[in-house]
């Protein structure tokens, strides 16, 4: 016997809020810092401005430092996901039921959503003009093909971590927020500056729905990059890892 | 075995359990059970609690150290 579904609900929206507020808060409080500097390349549209790769370092670790106290705070409770990839992965792999993953998703969209618009609300509207809410979208000279294979890449690597120090049981437990988190982290610093690295097609809605109702840009074009992306990413990753563990 | 308490109290009777704590042996009338759910699994699915609690047995001094009150 579980938790019910409406509290495990509660948990996945609290968690994707989380995570949402935190990280891209680390991206429009970045943003908001760099502003007015003149950008050293085309390539740097001010993350990287002040410090280098260590702007995307600092970000990575914010959204890989939250998404570790999420875990730990509610990985008991509802597993944790705040992550639709992940949960249709773990859907994919039957080791989540359909009518929790429609719920899941749906209530990871609600999260990320309030924690767009609450960001946006006690920074005030440079977080919208300025930071764009930390919305992701494809840096310049990627391409909308290279950046879906960007994604997946990014969250091929998640998606394997999770399976490795969390799914499989022969994992040493008690390590996985941390890894988790630290994956992520490490993927945001290398691919933040292609993508944005979303890696979760929660925390890109989130920003574009926020953007899109506050007078921000419409970026609803590259959603997809950011849905097919992930999926596929963490799809490969699960059915690998299942490949390559079984006897 | 015989039990613990009841040899405490100048009466010998046989000893039906042993304690998890400190290993003391236990008649039926010293002997505490306290049943404990166990939850298996975790991130990044839900924690299970499986379907019949385990059963632990305590000497009423263990079950006041663990739980702070007299049964």
């Amino acid at each position: 016997m579980t938790t019910s579904l409406g509290k495990r609900c509660i948990a996945e929206a609290v968690g994707t809020f989380i995570l949402v507020f935190f990280g891209t808060g680390a991206a429009v409080v970045t943003l908001m810092l760099a502003a007015g500097t003149t950008p050293a390349t085309p390539f740097n549209i001010g993350i990287g401005a002040l410090g280098g790769l260590g702007d995307w370092l600092a970000i990575g670790l914010a959204f890989g430092i939250a998404i570790a106290g999420a875990i730990y705070a509610f990985g008991r409770i509802s597993g944790c996901h705040i992550n639709p990839a992940v949960t249709i992965a773990l859907f994919a792999t039957r080791r989540f039921s359909g009518r929790d993953t429609v719920a899941y998703i749906v209530v990871q969209l609600i999260g990320a959503a309030a924690a767009s618009l609450l960001l946006a609300w006690v920074i005030g509207p440079d977080a919208v003009t300025i930071g764009g809410l930390g919305a992701t979208t494809p840096f310049p000279g990627i391409g909308y093909l290279q950046a879906i294979v960007i994604e997946i890449i990014g969250t091929f690597l998640l998606m394997l971590v999770i399976m490795g120090v969390a799914v499989d049981e022969r994992a040493t437990p008690g390590f996985a927020g941390l890894m988790v988190g630290l994956a992520v982290a490490g993927i945001i610093t290398t691919i933040g500056n292609l993508t944005g690295a979303s890696l979760n097609p929660a925390r890109t809605f989130g920003p574009y729905l926020g953007d899109w109702l506050l007078g921000g840009s419409n970026l609803w074009a590259f959603f997809p990059i950011y849905i097919i992306g992930p999926i596929v990413g963490a799809l490969l990753a699960a059915f690998l890892y299942d490949y390559l563990s079984g006897e | 075995m015989k039990c613990y308490y009841c040899a405490l109290e100048g009466k010998e009777s046989e000893a039906v359990a042993v304690c998890i704590v400190c290993g003391m042996g236990l008649c039926m009338d010293h002997a505490i059970r306290k049943d404990i759910d166990v939850w298996e699994g975790g991130y990044p699915l839900p924690s299970r609690r499986v379907k019949a609690p385990l059963p632990r047995i305590l000497c009423p001094e263990c079950y006041a150290a663990l739980y702070g009150k007299e049964k």
